[in-house]
């Protein structure tokens, strides 16, 4: 039996018990505060009004969920091959969606749905929102027989019939690189100071703060605590504490890394990229060529003279959304097996051509905003409140000092580069990461000016791609405004084969 | 083959998009803004009215109070009307140009072959005016969705129906 979906449809009538609840979860949401309060004073409120009220309110949420189930409709235009959604009951929306556009259509049942027997249909395209479209109620039969219906075009792309079921095949090839525990240990001593500093100092605070609350308790006293170590024994001290800081900074660094990516191996299969990595759970990914997106090297001093860098990989993909957001890191390859993986990606290895600088103002807005800015509130905050605050301004002048150097550090290594078939960006401070995309893989382009920079000739550009943007601000505005009609060009005139 | 050419492109003569004329939101739109700015500013004037009702200290600087509402409306009614007379839309053979901003003038551009669907919007006041929203989707996250308010249904559908042809095209 074949169902007619050219004509507007609406859910199974059953459906209204779903939007009933969907509807109440919704409201119970952002009147919770309210909801919360009238808990806590359950005690001082008139039963009978509280009684009337909940009856007044579930039958407006009925309400609304009967009007909800009479404006959602959905029909495929067979003509256009189109998907049409109609919904809401004060603001209409209709949506249209390309039968060839979308990648998955999931056919789920929550508990709820199971009680009450229908199931719910969800298509979801490359597009930047989770579900595109969500038929909350529809019958198990209905459900598979749309979801064909729907999926009819797909075959067609080459890309999408080639599903990702070989995703854990055995590697038929040795692997052509792998990533030995001499680059992990490297690696580890030489990256992610910053995070690990950052959780250390949590582990302290927390640390420090339960020794207080022990004091509180009567174990021991905190004045006694800080008395107890003079002037020049602190100074000793905080020396000593920062050693061992930093060596316990880097042995973390190194054991997370280590566990992370033990017996890092890439190995090819038929034009993809298999990697597998991990020591106690081995993990298995899978990089397509024609998916990738955005390709970032990343490299700081010491890892130039230890000649290793990182890659980051970030992939279109239909699967999940935490999927979808993720890179793929490749750790702790040496400049050899970088340009190996890059020609294998790109077919060349992608060169820096043109290249464009920002303005200095970018720097003295920087600076502006991260260390002019919080000194004025700082030394506000100490004349107006509290003078004893300004027995930190030395910490103040280090602040100033190595912010402004890690601003100016960005400043010099924020770059451009643009050549016939890739645009780099350069940016960092220490880090310093290099971004390469393709201009055929980019959406849309943004280009952005403030009005006082008009007459400067300057303004920014973002690039946006289905693997993040790329951005670059405050360069020659007449330049970016040549690249990106060139880019448009290029974008316009190819076959859309960005995925 | 004979008809084959490959020439190479002056890249120059590219057409350039900061040339492009922009339409402008429909008058009634602004008519729009103003209601919606209207309700909003009501709901906050009617909690600072119970906030002075149920806190009589604050009554003290109830002249400060009204001249910083004062200010404070008069501020997001130049925003506004900067943002109003600022959006523009255009459609040229290849791609949809948005331009948006208030201090900055943003100019987003998406060619048609990198639209994934489209949606219309009719809201409860818009519609009463006879307005419309596009909102166009791609596949490069939400900051390069565009949507295009004011516009009459008529046209808005028209639009829609342009675009849903260009994509398909593409196919």
């Amino acid at each position: 039996m074949e169902t007619n979906f050219t004509k507007p449809q609406r859910q199974s009538p059953i459906g209204i018990v779903v939007m009933f609840f969907d509807t109440l979860q919704q409201y119970a949401r952002a009147l919770f505060p309210l909801i919360a309060i009238w808990i806590f004073k359950f005690d001082e409120i008139n039963k009978g009004w509280l009684a009337l009220g909940t009856l007044v309110v579930f039958a407006g949420i009925a309400v609304i969920a009967w009007l909800r189930y009479r404006n959602f409709t959905f029909f495929l235009d067979h003509q256009n091959e189109e998907f049409v959604i109609t919904e809401g009951i004060f603001n209409k929306t209709k949506t249209t969606i390309q039968l060839g556009k979308i990648q998955q259509v999931n056919v789920k049942q929550s508990l709820l749905q199971r009680i009450i027997g229908v199931h719910a249909l969800e298509v979801d395209t490359a597009g930047s929102q989770d579900n595109e479209v969500s038929i909350k109620a529809i019958g198990h039969h209905l459900a598979l027989e749309l979801k064909s219906r729907l999926l009819e075009n797909e075959r067609i792309l080459p890309n999408y019939s080639e599903s990702d079921q070989n995703e854990f095949a055995v590697p038929d090839e040795q692997p052509f690189l792998s990533i030995g525990i001499l680059s992990l240990l490297k690696v580890g001593i030489t990256s992610n100071y910053l995070r690990s500093f950052g959780l250390l100092l949590a582990f302290f605070v927390t640390v420090y703060d339960y020794a207080i609350r022990l004091s509180n308790n009567g174990i021991f006293n905190e004045d006694e605590l800080i008395n107890y170590f003079d002037a020049n024994f602190m100074m000793q001290f905080i020396g000593i504490l920062l050693v061992i800081l930093f060596l316990v900074i880097i042995t973390i660094n190194v054991v997370r890394i280590v566990v992370k990516y033990f017996n890092y191996q890439i190995s090819k299969q038929s034009g993809s990229l298999l990697l597998s990595f991990g020591l106690f759970n081995t993990k298995s990914t899978i990089i397509k060529p024609e998916k990738v997106q955005v390709v970032s090297v990343t490299q700081n001093f010491f890892q130039k003279k230890l000649d290793i860098l990182e890659l980051k990989i970030k992939q279109a993909s239909s699967g999940e959304k935490e999927e979808r957001k993720q890179a793929i890191d490749i750790p702790g390859c040496n400049n050899l097996e970088h340009n190996e993986i890059l020609k294998l990606l790109f077919g060349e290895i992608p060169e820096k051509g043109v290249m464009l600088k920002p303005n200095f103002r970018k720097l003295g807005f920087a600076v502006f905003l991260s260390i002019v800015l919080p000194l004025c509130v700082y030394y506000l905050v100490a004349f107006n409140v509290e003078l004893r605050f300004l027995d930190f301004q030395y910490l103040a002048l280090v602040y100033s000092v190595f912010a402004g150097l890690i601003l100016y550090f960005s400043f010099r290594n924020n770059r451009l580069f643009i050549n016939d078939r890739f645009i780099i960006k350069q940016s960092g401070a220490w880090d310093i990461e290099n971004e390469i995309i393709e201009p055929k893989r980019i959406q849309a382009i943004t280009t952005s000016q403030l009005f006082w920079h008009k007459s400067l000739n300057i303004g920014s550009v973002t690039l946006h791609t289905a693997g993040g943007n790329v951005a670059f601000q405050l360069g020659n505005f007449e330049k970016i405004k040549h690249y990106a009609n060139l880019w448009l060009y290029e974008m316009e005139t190819s076959d859309s084969n960005w995925m | 083959m004979e008809n084959f050419t490959n020439d190479t492109i002056d890249t120059t003569q590219l057409p350039k998009f900061e040339e492009v004329v922009f339409s402008a939101l429909h008058p009634n739109y602004w008519i729009v803004t103003l209601i919606n700015l209207f309700v909003m500013v009501f709901v906050l004037a009617t909690a600072l009215g119970f906030l002075l009702f149920f806190n009589e200290d604050l009554l003290e600087y109830k002249y400060k109070i009204i001249v910083a509402a004062a200010i404070f409306c008069f501020v997001i009614f130049v925003f506004s009307r900067i943002a109003f007379v600022k959006k523009g839309f255009a459609f040229r053979n290849h791609d949809v140009l948005f331009r948006s901003g208030v201090i900055a003038t943003n100019t987003i551009v998406i060619p048609y072959n990198r639209i994934q669907h489209v949606a219309l919007h009719i809201g409860l006041v818009s519609g009463y005016f006879g307005l419309a929203k596009i909102e166009i989707f791609t596949a490069g996250g939400s900051s390069s969705d565009i949507q295009i308010p004011g516009i009459e249904k008529e046209q808005a559908e028209n639009i829609k129906q342009l675009l849903m042809g260009k994509i398909q095209k593409q196919l």
